[in-house]
């Protein structure tokens, strides 16, 4: 009886179920989508390597990989199915949900399996691309929506019941409920599902073993995770209670109701929500995010392995292409640093790429023995690419400084037009010293990096090499925005007068600034150099400082996902859209073929390459009218700029502790 | 010595050019403090506009005319590229620049810069890639004075700027419209508390500038007899080293400093290959931005400017 007691009833009672209702069909259906796109092929793949689609290799490496980033995928999302059922306010409707997921879960994946079938090379990223796109479009049309309605009515607070009041038990038991029975609602849909394929005779025997060992394991993997949810949930109300305990005034929870209903206008009522409310909405707490980030660093860790799932043959391509939208990460995240943090636009901010690729080029290739006179013997020089990261870095760095300090005293519009200047002259200078630099011939055999076992003649290698820099260039930007430095940088944007009377030492910040960008400029430009294997002033010109600066205004001025997610866009809007709409309009059959016809009887020279700029120029007008805070705003600016919208507590910030790094915390004056 | 001389008087003749364009930058940095990046383009599209004009009236690269047809083509090819710049210029400001006039100072720098790039890919798509050919209608006489020759066009060029700016100058200084400007660059705020429409003011200062910049494109046509979609960025750079030279905000320093850099641009190209490799022509932007850095450094209000403090 006792254990009865302290197991929870695996049979829900009345509210649980429209829980799980909710939950479970919002959660399964993008989880089949993945399954019957690549999932199964994968799983299949492992458990029976004679099934495996020709592309697929089926080396036990391999194999191994496949099998670990399935089953990562299938725990982690079990987990995350109780964890949302446990941390269900009631405050979202049914709908609401589906919708959101919906929007975020469902559609990229549906855009990426669409693109990997006309365009089998980009897919991922067109897909991705594709999807940021509806993204916008959604967000733009619920907020039209919004501000039409008349203000929702707010659940009474009977019917809230924030996890942080629950006691222990019935955490327990809508965690693992929740992962419980979605784990039973996919199991059951993949063995009927499975038993139709069986019985038409397309799966063979050893699957079948193995469909019933997944439907006998499934259940009790559910409940396992259900109680690994639990524990993440009851770990995180502790360390939060911990922390505000000693401040808290009044019973914790009480206060949570009551904190949801204040009054938003009062900054008494936030500031109590803030210190009570563990979040209540769950697929955007940071719990829930930290499953998503995870599920994303599988994926991209084991992305190699499982690409021929996904799009077939053309692994190296595709990976060559990530290499490239890598390097334009880590200049997006530079150039945020110099414009986003610290508010000095720089608009040649390709210099310092160049400058970066010149130093390899010069380093790591036979020009070295034509400067100095030295012979050098090239194998050993690739080994040097390790330690000439940072030296490259440094001497990017050095010149950022340089290029900078005339600039100090300027304000923004005089330095946007110096730092243009700098952007037309550098290419210039390498262009016009051809003793040193080859002129437009450009130096040609440079070499890649070294690296025991890797083959660098392929494109996997790099692939890594550019994760773990992008891993390493966020790291460093999160830690120099969190910093005394990152503060002054932005004092400094917001009003350096006043900056400067706060103690903030305008010159040596506005130089750090200048140098800690140019130092990812130099990063970017020498893996730029080493992959392309040539470095030719053709590579640099104005047109790409001005994209690097499109990057970061379109992803969200000064915030780091933001930038990255604006690095991806126009990357493959660069690479990808514009390319494969001119062929698109060039082939007789297509769809865009007549178009073609009638626009090029009147603008001859019409082609979507051409115009390339021109949608750079309306999307970038459009942005600043209509959207200044770019795709994905740092907090600090979306608070800025819809100041007057603020209708409710704010989501994401309210599980970071105020004044604990990431927090972003702004001073109310009322 | 001659040689000398030579490229001062064809370093004159750019000047004027590059001062008619710098006009419109001063004008409007002193109006509203904006960096004008679509500016040089404005310019660009003049150039082409006037080789739409022409040819609408049958005018082509070889077509010879003299006397009547010759003056009246010109004029109505000169005052309609004006205006169609000038609309240009209204339509800029009116849908990019007003809508942004009380944001953050990085917001229309950004449209500024998009404005430049839909423009010079319009001029791309509208005449091609490749470098236009502008019919040079007026006649070329070469006259001697001493050892350097002076041709018509150089001539036409520095009448037509010189009767432009000083057209500029009356209007700024002798005109109501002028002194509404000259308030509104002084201080917006008082100047609206004085009565002046100021919304109207701006958008007649844009106005007047895109219709220079369309000027100096119909005579930079004349002169060099080709043009190409990406002239607008070059020369508009250059342009603003010249305002900026000159004292930015300041009409007479705009003048002075398009000469100064016109003239430096030429004896740039009398630097030998040994000083610096491939001679100076090809340095001759590398010099120019230089000089721009060393004023901005030394002497941040220019030539002619004056040392305003920044206020709190």
């Amino acid at each position: 009886m006792s254990l009865a007691r302290n197991a929870p009833a695996l049979l829900p009672g009345g509210n649980i179920r429209r829980l799980l209702a909710k939950w479970i069909i919002a959660l399964i259906i993008p989880l089949l989508v993945f399954t019957f796109w690549a999932g199964e092929a994968i799983i299949n793949t492992v458990v029976s390597p004679a099934t495996a689609p020709s592309a697929v290799p089926t080396d036990v490496g391999s194999l191994i990989q496949s099998a670990l980033f399935a089953a990562v995928v299938y725990l982690v999302v079990i987990a995350l199915a109780g964890y949302v059922v446990a941390t269900d306010s009631g405050r979202d409707r049914f709908w609401k949900t589906w919708l959101d997921v919906a929007i975020f879960a469902l559609v990229p994946l549906i855009l990426i399996i669409f693109a990997g079938q006309f365009a089998g090379e980009n897919a991922l990223i067109l897909g991705l691309a594709l999807s940021v796109v509806v993204w916008g479009i959604y967000f733009l049309i619920r907020n039209l929506i919004q501000r039409r309605l008349p203000a929702a009515s707010k659940p009474s607070k009977q019917d809230i019941s924030p996890v942080a009041d629950l006691p222990p038990s019935v955490v327990r038991q809508r965690a693992v409920l929740g992962s419980f029975w979605f784990a039973v609602a996919l199991d059951v849909i993949w063995l009927v599902i499975d038993l139709v394929y069986f019985f038409s005779g397309q799966i063979g025997l050893t699957i079948l073993i193995w469909v019933i060992v997944r439907t006998l394991l499934l259940p009790i993997l559910g409940y396992a995770m259900g109680r690994f949810a639990e524990a993440y949930i009851m770990w995180r109300a502790n360390r939060a209670m911990a922390a505000k305990g000693t401040n808290g005034t009044g019973g914790a929870k009480n206060g949570q109701k009551e904190a949801i209903n204040a009054n938003p206008g009062s900054s008494n009522g936030l500031a109590r929500a803030r210190a009570r409310i563990m979040n209540d909405l769950p697929l955007r707490s940071a719990g829930a995010q930290r499953f998503m980030l995870t599920l994303l660093i599988v994926f991209l860790l084991f992305y190699p392995a499982i690409d021929p799932f996904l799009f077939g043959s053309g692994l190296d391509g595709r990976l060559s292409g990530y290499g490239d939208a890598g390097y334009y990460v880590i200049l997006a995240l530079g150039l945020n640093i110099v414009v986003g943090f610290a508010g000095l636009l720089d608009l040649g901010y390709v210099a310092f790429f160049a400058i970066g690729s010149y130093v390899w080029g010069f380093v790591g290739s036979s020009q070295f023995t034509v400067i100095t006179g030295i012979q050098t013997n090239l194998h050993v020089v690739s080994w040097l690419f390790w330690p000439m990261l940072i030296v490259t870095a440094l001497i990017a760095a050095f010149w950022g400084v340089l290029l900078g300090a005339p600039t100090l005293r300027l304000r923004g519009d005089y330095l946007a037009i110096v730092t243009l200047g700098f952007g037309e002259i550098v290419p210039v200078v390498f262009l016009e010293m051809d003793k040193y630099t080859n002129g437009s011939n450009g130096i040609v055999g440079v070499q890649p990096p070294a690296f025991p076992g890797a083959n660098w003649n392929t494109s996997t290698p790099y692939y890594y090499l550019i994760l773990a820099l992008i891993v390493l260039v966020i790291f460093a930007n999160l830690r120099l925005r969190d910093s005394r430095l990152g503060r002054a940088w932005v004092a400094i944007r917001e009003d350096e007068i006043a900056a400067a009377s706060s103690g903030v030492n305008l010159v040596n910040t506005k130089l750090f600034a200048f140098a800690a960008g140019a130092f990812f400029s130099g990063l970017a430009g020498m893996y730029h150099a080493a992959k392309l294997g040539v470095v030719s002033p053709d590579n640099f010109s104005f047109g790409d400082s001005v994209i690097y600066l499109a990057m970061v205004v379109i992803g969200g001025i000064g915030s780091i996902p933001g930038v990255i997610v604006g690095a991806l866009v126009v990357y493959s809007l660069n690479e990808f859209l514009l390319p494969n709409l001119d062929a698109a309009m060039n082939t007789p059959g297509s769809v865009l073929y007549p178009f073609h016809q009638a626009i090029t009887s009147v603008i001859p020279g019409f082609a979507f390459e051409n115009i390339r700029n021109l949608i750079f120029g309306v999307l970038l007008i459009i942005i600043m009218l209509f959207r200044p805070e770019g795709l994905i705003p740092s907090a600090r600016r979306r608070r800025e700029l819809h100041r007057e919208e603020q209708d409710e507590v704010e989501i994401g910030a309210l599980d970071v502790n105020p004044g604990a790094p990431g927090f972003e915390s702004e001073i109310h004056v009322e | 010595m001659t040689t000398f001389l030579q490229e001062l008087v064809v370093g004159i003749s750019t000047g004027a050019i590059y001062a008619l364009i710098a006009l419109g930058y001063t004008m409007v940095y002193g109006i509203i403090e904006l960096i004008n990046f679509a500016h040089g383009d404005i310019f660009m599209i003049g150039t082409l506009v006037a080789i739409v004009i022409m040819n609408a009236f049958g005018v082509n690269a070889n077509t010879q005319l003299a006397g009547f047809p010759l003056v009246g083509i010109m004029l109505v090819t000169c005052i309609g590229t004006m205006l169609a710049c000038a609309v240009l210029g209204l339509v800029i400001e009116r849908v990019a620049y007003r809508p942004l006039r009380n944001a953050p100072r990085l917001a229309p720098l950004i449209t500024a810069i998009g404005v430049s790039l839909i423009l010079e890919d319009a001029g791309k798509l509208w005449k091609g890639v490749s470098i236009v050919s502008f019919p040079q209608i007026f006649p070329l006489i070469n006259y001697s004075i001493g050892p350097i020759t002076i041709n018509s066009v150089n001539i036409l060029v520095l009448v037509v700027s010189v009767v432009l700016m000083i057209a500029l100058q009356l209007l700024v200084t002798r005109t109501r419209i002028g002194r509404a400007m000259r308030a509104v660059a002084q201080d917006r705020e008082a100047a609206a508390l004085m009565g002046v429409n100021v919304d109207f003011v701006i958008s007649f200062t844009f106005f007047i500038g895109a219709a220079l910049a369309g000027a100096a494109g119909f005579i930079y046509g004349l002169q060099y007899g080709n043009t190409f979609f990406y002239i607008g960025f070059q020369l508009g750079l250059i342009a603003f080293t010249a305002a900026v030279l000159g004292g930015i905000g300041n009409i007479v320093g705009a003048m002075l400093g398009g000469l100064v850099v016109g003239i430096i641009q030429s004896l740039a190209s009398l630097i030998p290959g040994s000083v610096l490799p491939h001679g100076g022509a090809a340095w001759s932007e590398a010099i120019i931005f230089a000089i721009l850095v060393l004023i901005l450094v030394f002497r941040p209000s220019g030539l002619l400017g004056q040392q305003t403090p920044e206020k709190v």
